[in-house]
């Protein structure tokens, strides 16, 4: 393979690491303070996509409004989820809220089936042609989605490391017996970080209907990607999680220019147990010992 | 407290033997006049999710036709629908349910060859005719007692008229492009062998995962060995991705696509510029058929859409089924209904173009050919249709028929 | 009109036999595999593969159930040293691999054109139409046979260290027991259920493709022993014939609910679905027919 052919790949890879990098932060996030590999994700993902292609419909025209109240719609089921289901399971086991995640997951995909059938949407807005340096090619839609991603996680960063309600959300995270003890409230870390996990699926689930189709399956089928991602970059630590789905989705992308497109997902097994086994805590996690 | 129990318990009664009665009463005249029961099979949800419903609206559409000109010898239809999900599993007991419990006669609307094939035991076991849209070639092997009918061409003659449009437009250097799904696999085979026999070279040849939300890579490989034509085998949501990806590249290509997938609905979805100069490959039918127009507009009415080929196919199998039906008289079993679907399609009658026409000439003794909606159906030795192909281009957004080519199986 | 409840029946057996390996994975052992659609597919081609190529049915299956408990083992070896949600990942993408690994390789597998012309349990033994029957009688047998065999286990000292070790493993490992042992043995056995349960389906249905291996077949095995209850075999019987009942049953709601199209239906059926298994997990978190109240890990 030539080199411009693989720094294709891999503009490509980043791209798309960019974009699942947002529910991967929601993934991540979930696990380390409420503590369950959160099956909803990709359904929360389909949901942002399926919302922004009705706003557009509804409001007409701007995409960047769409998006927004798309982002809004999920921030919401995934608060009203926590309300009725997460919350009320915190006690339980971890596996507990994975399974209600599943039914979750379940639940949003065929309500939205059921209003807006199996056939596939498009999200309206104009082709445009990728600038071509010499065989390297970039898109300026991938972008403003590259944009939008960035934003999204400075924003989130920002308030995690440098706001008093980042901090409480980090204590809770290292140990919640220890921030209950300090006398952290968990209740409103808790919205806080089911609203920014709604919001950022919601996001990623709206470029990724901008960049592709929009599908009942299009969050449920990247669940497997995006938690390997996550683990190669170490569970439960957000700059990871976004180092980590990059790193995997370049790699997809150029091992797909060497083995068959069908082997991608084999690698991404392969990637998972080779880090699992030589360093278990991922890219940037801290050890993690059996549960 | 215990008299409201009992009133309840005889308005019960009451009802209950009312209901009874009324039975009683319904079954001689259901007796009387016989139905023929259809049982339609579509993919509802799952992968077919784009067609199968839509399949589906179809029969609909000439079950009511055929009703309504006083059913086929005497007999109506009931139609009982279930929903594959496009999975075999699934089907086998959808399937079983409509065998067993609904006792049909028939079974339309079979999309995925994997549920085609799947079901062939059941079905003829149970001496069911079955009418299906199922391209790999096993279908034919496994008709093993001439019940099954295909309406959609097999890939074997997809891919083999994909090589010689790609022949006859002058292209030289063609790549391959394909879904990864037995139908579309085995028409990029057909493809690269007709297309190889003939001297050429297949520049690329990638079959890719489907469900994926970006394509550049394996498009990108596709794309760099500079092909001028794509043999692109595909569905439309990932037709689409690819679509819009290649546009993006800038890269001068053009595509040969199925008809099913290359239509005003992709156009819909990628904009007139993106889709401008694709070359659509469909059975031919069509719209130059009465069969075609009077079914677009009757389709139209209900689904607000123009039909697919494969909703186009579904109305054909219906509409064949009841003139086979007609032709064998109302004593006729399974066998004898069977028998005459080669009859009502083939070279020699009188070319009809719906089912009340065909009808009236059958009750005159003539013989008919029905001409479809989704080709003039000719039925081979294994039950395999071989049509004509229409080659259209796609320009500012309509299909534009170019020219038809004779469908024939590899050499 | 008996041969659809004769092929219900199947199906629910078929269910059942996976989602009793998968009850003693996790309902005894708490191992939490999200792969097990996996081995059920390595069972049902490598006894159709076998017995396409000559080798008796009977030999076949047991092959498929051997080599499914193989498979098992290096997912142990490899992921039972980490908690379970790494199990749960590492699972799911094993099954995903086995899936991609039978659709690309056509040399063995003819890939997504799928293995056609499987040879029938008890073809040419019994008359045609008693098949079914004598497939669903087999079925009974092995699933008894299973049940039995995962009681008397669960009843043995290596069972009781099974369910020490989902209790506390700490202490089991304090003993002196390597608990990772036990897992995988725990991993291997209920896989080797599952790669029966796949050898029988495919001399079945006579035509396997991969597209049968998705996950949603995992899923559904959780959410049946998830409805009955986790850790009681009864609970195991019951969730498996209420979800797969389910599934059928709701076929017979579209001829009562005319005026809902057949796609709106299907959302219907998978969001009740999800929505029992939210219900069951918040409010009867030992199952519909459990009786232990749930654990703490």
């Amino acid at each position: 393979m030539d080199l411009i052919s693989i720094a294709n790949a891999v503009i490509n890879g980043v791209v798309i690491g960019m974009l699942l990098a947002l529910p991967a932060l929601a993934i991540t996030l979930v696990f380390g303070i409420a503590r369950f590999p959160n099956a909803a994700t990709g359904d929360y993902m389909t949901l942002g996509a399926y919302t922004t292609m009705a706003s557009q419909l509804v409001l007409g025209g701007s995409i960047v409004a769409a998006v927004l109240a798309a982002m809004t719609a999920t921030a919401a089921i995934s608060l009203l989820m926590y309300f009725w289901v997460f919350r009320a399971l915190s006690e339980r086991s971890h596996v507990s809220r994975l399974i209600a995640s599943i039914g979750v997951a379940f639940a949003v995909r065929s309500t939205i089936t059921f209003f807006a059938g199996q056939d596939q949407y498009v999200i309206d807005v104009p082709l445009v042609r990728a600038w071509n340096f010499g065989g390297l090619r970039i898109l300026p839609t991938d972008l403003y989605i590259v944009g939008a991603a960035l934003t999204a996680l400075f924003v989130v960063f920002f308030i995690m490391y440098l706001t008093p309600t980042g901090r409480r959300m980090r204590a809770i995270a290292d140990s919640a017996e220890l921030a209950a003890a300090s006398g952290i409230r968990a209740r409103r870390v808790m919205i806080f970080l089911w609203t920014i996990a709604g919001a950022f699926c919601g996001l990623g689930g709206a470029l990724l209907g901008i960049k592709a189709v929009v599908l009942p399956e299009l969050g449920w089928e990247l669940l497997m990607p995006m938690f390997a991602g996550v683990i190669l970059g170490g569970i439960g630590s957000p700059v990871g999680a976004v180092l980590g789905i990059v790193t995997f989705s370049i790699a997809q992308e150029v091992a797909s220019l060497y083995v068959g497109p069908a082997y991608k997902i084999v690698l991404a097994f392969f990637i998972l147990l080779v880090v699992l086994l030589l360093r278990p805590q991922g890219m940037l996690g801290r050890p993690i010992a059996a549960r | 407290m215990r008299q409201p129990y009992d009133l309840s318990r005889r308005g019960f009664l009451i009802s209950g033997t009312a209901a009874a009665t009324l039975g009683a009463l319904q079954a001689p005249v259901l007796a009387q006049e016989k139905v023929f029961r259809l049982g339609a099979l579509n993919s509802i949800t799952g992968i077919g999710g784009p067609y199968g419903p839509y399949m589906l609206e179809a029969i609909k559409i000439a079950v009511n036709e055929v009703n309504e000109a006083g059913g086929a010898a005497g007999r109506k239809f009931q139609l009982f629908a279930e929903d594959d999900q496009t999975k075999p599993e699934a089907a086998v007991l959808a399937v079983k349910k409509l065998v067993e419990i609904n006792k049909v006669e028939a079974v339309v609307g079979i999309w995925p060859s994997s549920v085609g094939l799947a079901t062939m035991p059941i079905t003829n076991d149970a001496n069911v005719i079955t009418m299906n849209t199922c391209g790999a070639p096993e279908m034919l092997t496994e008709n093993k007692k001439g019940l099954a009918w295909m309406f959609q061409a097999s890939n074997a003659i997809f891919g083999n008229a994909f090589a010689e449009v790609a022949r006859q437009r002058g292209f030289k250097r063609p790549a391959v492009m394909a879904f990864n799904n037995s139908t579309f696999v085995g028409q990029a085979n057909y493809f690269k062998n007709a297309w190889e026999s003939g001297g050429g070279k297949v520049e690329a040849f990638v079959i890719y995962e489907p469900n994926q939300s970006s394509y550049r890579t394996e498009l990108a490989r596709v794309l760099a060995t500079k092909p001028d034509v794509i043999s692109l085998s595909a569905y439309r949501p990932d037709a689409t991705i690819i679509l819009k990806e290649w546009f993006q590249t800038g890269q001068d290509c053009k595509f040969i696509m199925p008809g099913w997938t290359a239509n005003e609905d992709l156009v819909k979805a990628l904009g007139k510029e993106a889709t401008e100069g694709l070359i659509s490959i469909s059975n031919v039918a069509a719209d130059k058929h009465e069969a075609y127009k009077r079914f677009a507009a009757a389709f139209r009415k209900v689904a607000k859409r123009e039909p697919d080929i494969f909703a186009a196919q579904s109305y054909d199998m219906v509409i064949t089924l009841a003139l086979a039906l007609e032709a064998a008289g109302p004593q006729a079993d399974v066998a004898g209904v069977n028998g005459k679907i080669r009859s009502v399609t083939g070279v020699g009658g009188t070319r009809v173009n719906g089912f009340a026409e065909g009808r009236d000439l059958l009750r005159k003794g003539e013989k008919v050919d029905y001409e479809g909606a989704s080709s003039r159906l000719d039925f081979g030795k294994h039950g395999e249709t071989v049509p004509d192909f229409g080659v259209s281009d796609i320009r500012d957004g309509k299909l534009v028929l170019k020219e038809t080519i004779p469908g024939k199986l590899p050499a | 009109m008996e041969g659809y409840f004769i092929a219900i029946a199947i199906s629910v057996l078929v269910y059942l036999l996976m989602a009793s390996g998968l009850a003693l994975q996790y309902g005894f052992t708490g191992l939490v595999n999200f792969g097990h659609v996996g081995f059920f597919a390595i069972g049902s081609y490598a006894s159709a593969l076998l017995a396409l190529k000559g080798v008796p049915v009977p030999v076949s299956l047991a092959a498929a159930a051997l080599l499914a408990a193989l498979a098992a083992y290096p997912i142990g070896i490899i992921a039972l040293r980490l908690g379970g949600d790494y199990l749960a990942i590492v699972t799911l993408g094993f099954s995903e691999a086995v899936r991609m690994t039978l659709q690309t390789e056509e040399w063995l597998t003819r890939g997504m054109h799928g293995l056609p012309g499987i040879p029938r349990l008890f073809a040419g033994w019994v008359e045609p139409r008693y098949i079914d029957l004598c497939i669903l009688l087999l079925l009974v047998v092995v699933c008894v046979a299973v049940f039995f065999a995962i009681h008397q286990i669960i009843k043995s000292p290596f069972g009781r260290v099974i369910e020490a070790i989902r209790d506390n493993e700490v202490a089991v490992r304090a003993l002196g027991k390597n608990p990772a042992q036990f897992k995988t043995r725990s991993l291997m056995i209920g896989a080797g259920i599952a790669g029966l349960a796949g050898g029988l389906q495919a001399h079945y249905l006579t035509f396997i493709s991969p597209e049968q291996y998705v996950p949603l077949i995992t899923f559904y095995i959780w959410i049946a022993i998830v409805l009955g209850g986790v850790g009681s075999l009864r609970g195991v019987v019951m969730g498996t014939v209420l979800l797969v009942g389910f599934l059928e049953g709701s076929r017979f709601l579209r001829d009562i609910f005319t005026g809902i199209s057949e796609v709106q239906l299907a959302s219907v059926r998978i969001w009740i679905i999800g929505m029992a298994l939210i219900c069951v997990v918040l409010y009867r978190p030992q199952g519909l027919f459990g009786k232990s109240a749930e654990r703490k890990h």
